[in-house]
């Protein structure tokens, strides 16, 4: 269970990018979060993991604090957390392979990963990884010769790979296209499903939102302004949260709309 | 509108005094500088006029160049001497500086490490090679390690600096990544940084390579082995179609590994535009020169 | 989504060429290590050695003098200052006759091209000792040497930016009917007259360095103490000069980033 006790984070140049946030998500949900950019979307998943300290309050993740948290408590945190990235974050010039093992860096000792000595069976589990995702076949590809779509869904398998019991995605399909977009999100949405695993996906598209969403929540300058149900969302929620009507570029469209 | 109608009485700008004041002052700055100089240095008109002659009369009696007398005395084996004590400072200078530049970059290394580090960098630099032999040779002795503890010496300092700045330069997204998955700085710094460092490092140790190939003939002349001791002996005895013999041969090693490393580095830079993106040819060798020179635009 | 079940891909073997590479590389350099001595044991050896003891304490009061260092030091940046500004000098006319973009004619082009290639491949210490043999032992001979240096460096980094310096201002001046000269004159010489003056800079710095070793063949300046004082084995001397060198190249380079800083 991930629980966060009026958390704020303030940046060091005097931004309050959260404030007062109070929320609670149980083990396997899958929550969509949305919000204007800057609305603090992407700080809310790094402080969850701890990549930016939060500055105030309590974030607990199945009981280990993570505001505070030394060094070490924090790598232990971040192996049971996996992250995937809008710009997907790969080592472009490694094989596939290679990057999603790179998942298991918080287990396998630091002078066997550094040899890239990975142990038989850490190999096996990055195998698993990419045929759930389907692109087992890409394993010994070099990572740049993929498409978008492709690379993000090594991201996942890079994430998978560390059988976390968190999935956090910061715009994962904010680089994609339409078609792709949707099966990412399908991809995001059947590991939900399957694995159990709690996700947390921030989107930048509302009708993304709705399609694959259960529980959204709504962030507006840092703070907590809709909490409920997809199916509650109609055009005023829209307003509380954008603070304006929606708009095309809210809306990742379908491949009709790729004129 | 007529030509012949003449605008309404605005001032016309005047052209701005600073440029040319500063021209003038930089003119006067080099000519005073050049004439102090010269009032320090030995010159005389005569010895002006004499020394292209001289110079020229020297130039001529190294041709045609002795060269079945340099096969004879091994010169081609002490030139390969000064390849190999090269080759094995670059290396050690590569293997001493990458680590190093690890613990020097900005968005890597605490401050506490990185400033000690950096000076360590600025102050190898400082010290050319020839003085660190001199230093060298009388714990070590004369002879070619010397030379390739003074190379490998300086180019740690030369190495590092250029290895910190490709550091410096890369993309933190990787890195982000490696962090995420709860890995330590070390598999950071090897899977999130190294990767994308490679090309430009490989390419710079190579261009390193280079001119220390011409600094290890230089050691040879204060016996720290190569081919400069033969340059040495053979100018004292005035053989001069043997110190022809002994350039030639020099020239043309030194243009043949020019050449072959140029292509390496091509190569490599080539390899890794591939996978990056577009034009990355014209930006790295920009990038390459800005390193070398500290300048950039 | 694939239905059934993809075969996992086996793992490619590596390409025989690269091993060969590296395999090869490393070949050479045992050789090479064995060739010149390698001898990671003595460097223990070394730091025991009790010539260390000579090289303390300093002897200030020597060293301090000014006829030893400091006047021997003044014409090392005497032969600097001559050599950057005659190397340089040079430099920008030989740039523009080898750069593809301003070269005059294709023989001016290949002629310059291959001389400077010849130049820069022999070491500079070499010109040095060349010069100091044909002219005599002192600083004439090292502000040769040292110019024919800065030459070669200046050439090596300016015709890299005039070759990429923009060609329409050339293009424009040509095609007005301007003669050579003036067309380079004002189609080119404006764009990249920053970029000289910031590498004449530092080709200064480089030769206030190589000013001090020139010495050490006999081409004046420091260096020449310096060599006297090895040969005697004053290495605390030696020291002494040594240090104060470098406190006062590095202020000297200080000003001269800088400088080269306010240029950009």
């Amino acid at each position: 269970m991930i629980r966060f006790d009026d958390v704020s984070v303030t940046y060091r140049g005097g931004v309050q990018a959260l404030r007062g946030l109070d929320l609670t998500i149980e083990d396997g949900e899958f929550v969509v979060i949305v919000g204007l950019s800057g609305a603090g979307k992407s700080t809310l998943l790094r402080a969850l993991n701890g990549l930016v300290p939060a500055t105030g309050g309590s974030i607990t993740v199945d009981g280990a604090e993570v505001v505070g948290a030394s060094a070490t408590e924090l790598r232990a945190l971040r192996s049971q957390i996996g992250m995937i990235f809008q710009t997907f974050n790969l080592v472009n010039r490694t094989s596939v392979l290679n990057n999603v093992l790179m998942g298991r860096l918080g287990s396998v000792p630091a002078w066997r990963s550094t040899l890239g000595l990975w142990p038989a069976d850490d190999r096996e589990r990055a195998m698993q990884a990419l045929e759930r995702v389907g692109i087992v076949e890409k394993a010994y590809v070099r990572a740049s010769n993929l498409s978008g779509g492709q690379q993000q869904r090594v991201g996942i398998a890079r994430a998978l790979v560390q059988e976390p019991s968190v999935m956090l995605a910061d715009e994962p399909v904010a680089s994609l296209d339409p078609v792709t977009s949707r099966q990412v999100m399908g991809d995001l949405r059947r590991i939900n499903r399957d694995l159990g695993i709690t996700t947390i996906v921030n989107l930048h598209y509302l009708d993304l939102a709705r399609e694959f969403g259960n529980r959204l929540i709504g962030l507006r300058d840092g703070e907590l302004v809709f909490d409920g149900d997809i199916a509650d969302v109609d055009d005023d929620t829209f307003m509380e949260i954008y603070g304006r009507a929606i708009s095309d570029d809210d809306l990742v469209g379908t491949e009709d709309d790729l004129t | 509108m007529t030509a012949t109608q003449s605008p309404p009485t605005e001032s016309r700008p005047t052209p701005p005094t600073g440029v040319k004041r500063r021209r003038a002052l930089i003119a006067i700055t080099l000519i005073v500088g050049a004439a102090w100089s010269v009032t320090g240095i030995d010159v005389t008109l005569e010895r002006l006029l004499e020394a292209p002659g001289d110079a020229w009369d020297i130039f001529k009696r190294l041709w045609p160049p002795a060269m079945d007398e340099a096969l004879n005395r091994g010169v081609i084996g002490k030139v390969f001497e000064s390849v190999y004590i090269a080759w094995v400072g670059t290396i050690i200078g590569a293997v001493l500086s990458l680590p190093l530049a690890f613990l020097a970059a900005t968005n890597v290394a605490p401050r506490w490490i990185r400033i000690p580090v950096r000076q360590l960098f600025n102050a190898i630099r400082a010290v050319p090679e020839l003085i660190v032999a001199v230093i060298f040779i009388p714990i070590t002795g004369l002879g070619p390690w010397a030379g390739t503890l003074a190379i490998g010496l300086h180019s740690v300092g030369t190495l590092g600096k250029w290895a910190t700045e490709a550091i410096e330069g890369v993309d933190t997204g990787p890195l982000e990544a490696v962090e995420a998955t709860g890995g330590r700085w070390v598999s950071g710094m090897r899977w999130g940084v190294l990767p994308q460092i490679m090309p430009i490092v490989a390419s710079f140790w190579l261009f390193r390579f280079e001119i220390n190939v011409r600094a290890s003939a230089v050691l040879g002349m204060i016996g720290a082995g190569g081919v400069g001791a033969e340059l040495v002996s053979q100018l004292i005895f005035r053989n001069f179609p043997a110190v022809g013999a002994v350039l030639g041969i020099t020239v043309l090693v030194v243009l043949t590994i020019d050449t072959m490393s140029a292509a390496m580095r091509r190569r490599i830079i080539a390899g890794a535009a591939r996978t990056s993106g577009p034009d990355l040819d014209a930006d790295r060798n920009a990038e390459a020169l800005a390193n070398l020179t500290g300048f950039r635009r | 989504m694939s239905d059934g079940e993809t075969a996992r891909p086996v793992r490619p073997r590596p390409r025989l060429r690269t091993l060969g590479i590296a395999a090869g590389l490393l070949a050479f350099t045992v050789f090479a290590a064995n060739e010149v001595g390698f001898d990671a044991s003595t460097s223990w050896e070394m730091w025991s050695n009790p010539l260390w003891e000579k090289f303390w304490p300093i002897p200030w009061d020597w060293v301090l003098d000014r006829s030893n260092v400091l006047d021997p030091l003044v014409e090392t940046f005497q032969i600097a200052i001559l050599a950057t500004i005659i190397g340089c000098g040079l430099a920008l006319p030989i740039s523009f006759a080898m750069s593809r973009l301003t070269a005059p004619n294709r023989p001016v082009y290949l002629v310059s091209r291959s001389v400077m290639n010849v130049v820069r491949a022999v070491p500079d210490l070499f010109w040095a000792k060349l010069l100091v043999t044909a002219v005599g032992i002192g600083a004439f001979a090292g502000t040769w040497a040292l110019s024919v240096f800065s030459l070669a460096v200046m050439v090596k980094l300016f015709s890299e930016t005039v070759d990429n310096a923009d060609p329409r201002p050339l293009e424009a001046a040509r095609a007005s009917g301007s003669r050579y000269l003036p067309a380079v004159r004002t189609g080119v010489l404006p764009t990249v007259l920053p970029e000289y003056v910031a590498y004449a800079l530092y080709v200064f710095e480089l030769n206030i360095r190589a000013s001090i070793v020139l010495g050490l063949v006999g081409a004046g300046g420091v260096g020449r103490v310096l060599e006297a004082q090895r040969q005697f084995f004053r290495f605390d001397r030696v020291l002494g000069m040594l240090i104060i060198v470098f406190v006062v190249v590095f202020v000297i380079e200080q000003v001269s980033v800088a400088l080269r800083k306010r240029l950009v």
